[in-house]
């Protein structure tokens, strides 16, 4: 697929751009996503970690935070009219400071939460029902001031049995009594096989994980999967810059991180030159899997990293080494500079 | 006008209230809400207060769905509320009351119902030989 968005890339030709699509659409059906759902597991819980401020901050740090892309259009949700302002140097500052607040929260990260556990409490067994009528009953309490979660729906089967109804059903009364905006009664068709694939390989990440967001709860499989899979295309796919600057971005590398999968993050890091942010991953990695370090510095760490736990070590290696001989050469030149200019 | 859920019927206190369906729906399709009323009130009226729903026609799931509002019911039931046998069987359903009689009767005639067809027509096909 690589090799074809990079012809695709080239190709400014509308013919030639047919040809492309028709490869695409070819290729799909011959190769199938090889992806496998990766959820978060009970007995492993990611929670404790996830929820930790520090590593929070460490998340919200990667992220990088642009306001330009914060704040730009989405295709999901609703639209506002930009309004323009009049304002001095100081009111300015006194306006960013206020927006890079909202941005905060405009960036919380969806929770790694472990996959919820199934419902299958049974309250009566009642043999002597059987027979009453053809379709179940759901039974719904629609008591004021009572979470989701936590709202007694309980279903009578048809052979007389009342038992908690599973977690489908449950979303699925809750959406029916309890309507949340923007989330749909029927999971939409865009979630599953070929539409999902067509999604991603239009790399379309922030429009299905803000959809997927929307639709499902947070510790449901579904999300996870589509969470999953979707991040392992973009690690796959070098697509961190999609990414960058919104909520997800953190959830990706904790992800990335939580299945010591970082190195292509990694990479990418060290080759646009952002060592600091590659020093912060590899804390990150070390505090969420608890391995012991000694205090040392960043380009230290990073060195300690790639001997022992990278999985791509030849590689990551050459472009460390490469982007701090190119530092060090930029320093140089910098310094050219100065003493040609007198200083 | 349709009528809110927190009711504008009149509330006399010492008149005797029952918990009961009110059709709501349409020809053709039958929806009711369970209400509580006054017993000697018109099903037309305005009600004191709405605690629930029931939608007996199943959906593509093959659910008839029904929502109560337990908290308000237990309250109008220690009020000293009536409640009627229609919603009195659901409420035995849903397993706030014992299962109503009147359930186990139902079910024990559509079962000895389906056994009779099927008796009738094993003994049809064992003519037909």
């Amino acid at each position: 697929m690589s090799g074809i968005n990079q012809i695709s890339k080239l190709l400014t030709n509308s013919a030639l751009k047919s040809t492309v699509w028709y490869c695409r659409k070819h290729s799909q059906q011959i190769r199938l996503l090889s992806y496998v759902s990766k959820e978060y597991d009970e007995k492993n819980s990611p929670a404790p970690h996830f929820f930790n401020e520090k590593i929070q901050n460490l998340l919200l740090s990667l992220t990088r935070t642009d306001l330009q892309k914060v704040f730009q259009k989405r295709t999901v949700g609703s639209l506002e009219d930009p309004r323009f302002e009049f304002l001095t140097d100081k009111q300015l500052k006194e306006k960013l400071d206020e927006i890079r607040k909202v941005a905060l929260k405009h960036l919380q990260f969806p929770p790694a939460v472990p996959v919820r556990t199934p419902k299958d409490k049974v309250f009566s067994r009642d043999p002597a029902l059987k027979g009453y009528d053809t379709s179940k009953f759901v039974f719904t309490d629609i008591s004021f001031g009572i979470k989701d979660n936590d709202r007694i729906i309980a279903v009578r089967d048809t052979d007389g049995t009342l038992q908690e109804a599973d977690w489908k059903t449950r979303d699925r009364m809750n959406q029916v009594y309890f309507p949340k905006t923007h989330r749909q009664l029927k999971v939409p068709h865009l979630f599953n096989d070929s539409y999902f694939e067509d999604v991603l390989n239009n790399r379309e990440y922030v429009f299905i994980l803000d959809l997927a967001c929307q639709q499902f709860e947070p510790d449901d499989p579904e999300y996870q999967r589509i969470a999953s899979i979707t991040y392992q295309h973009i690690n796959d796919n070098n697509a961190f810059d999609k990414l960058r600057s919104t909520r997800h971005f953190g959830s990706m590398t904790f992800f990335l991180v939580w299945n010591k999968m970082i190195d292509n993050l990694l990479l990418d890091l060290i080759d646009s030159c952002y060592l600091n942010e590659a020093s912060e991953l590899i804390e990150l990695y070390y505090s969420v899997h608890n391995i012991q370090v000694d205090n040392i510095g960043n380009i230290e760490l990073i060195g300690d990293f790639l001997k022992n736990h990278s999985n791509k070590q030849a590689i990551l290696e050459l472009a460390f080494q490469a982007t701090k001989d190119f530092l060090k050469k930029k320093e140089e030149t910098v310094e050219g500079i100065r003493k040609a200019h007198g200083h | 006008m349709l009528i809110p859920a927190s009711g504008t019927g009149q509330y006399l206190a010492n008149s005797v209230k029952a918990i009961r369906f009110a059709a709501r729906g349409c020809t053709n399709r039958p929806f009711y809400h369970i209400v509580v009323t006054e017993v000697k009130r018109d099903q037309v009226d305005p009600v004191i207060e709405q605690v629930g729903t029931y939608d007996p026609i199943p959906n593509e799931y093959n659910e008839k769905l029904c929502s109560l509002n337990f908290e308000r019911i237990k309250h109008w039931i220690g009020n000293g509320a009536r409640v009627s046998n229609p919603v009195r069987e659901l409420l035995g359903l849903a397993g706030f009351y014992p299962i109503h009689p009147r359930t186990y009767m139902t079910s024990w005639r559509n079962r000895k119902k389906l056994e009779d067809e099927i008796n009738s027509q094993e003994a049809e096909q064992e003519n037909d030989k």
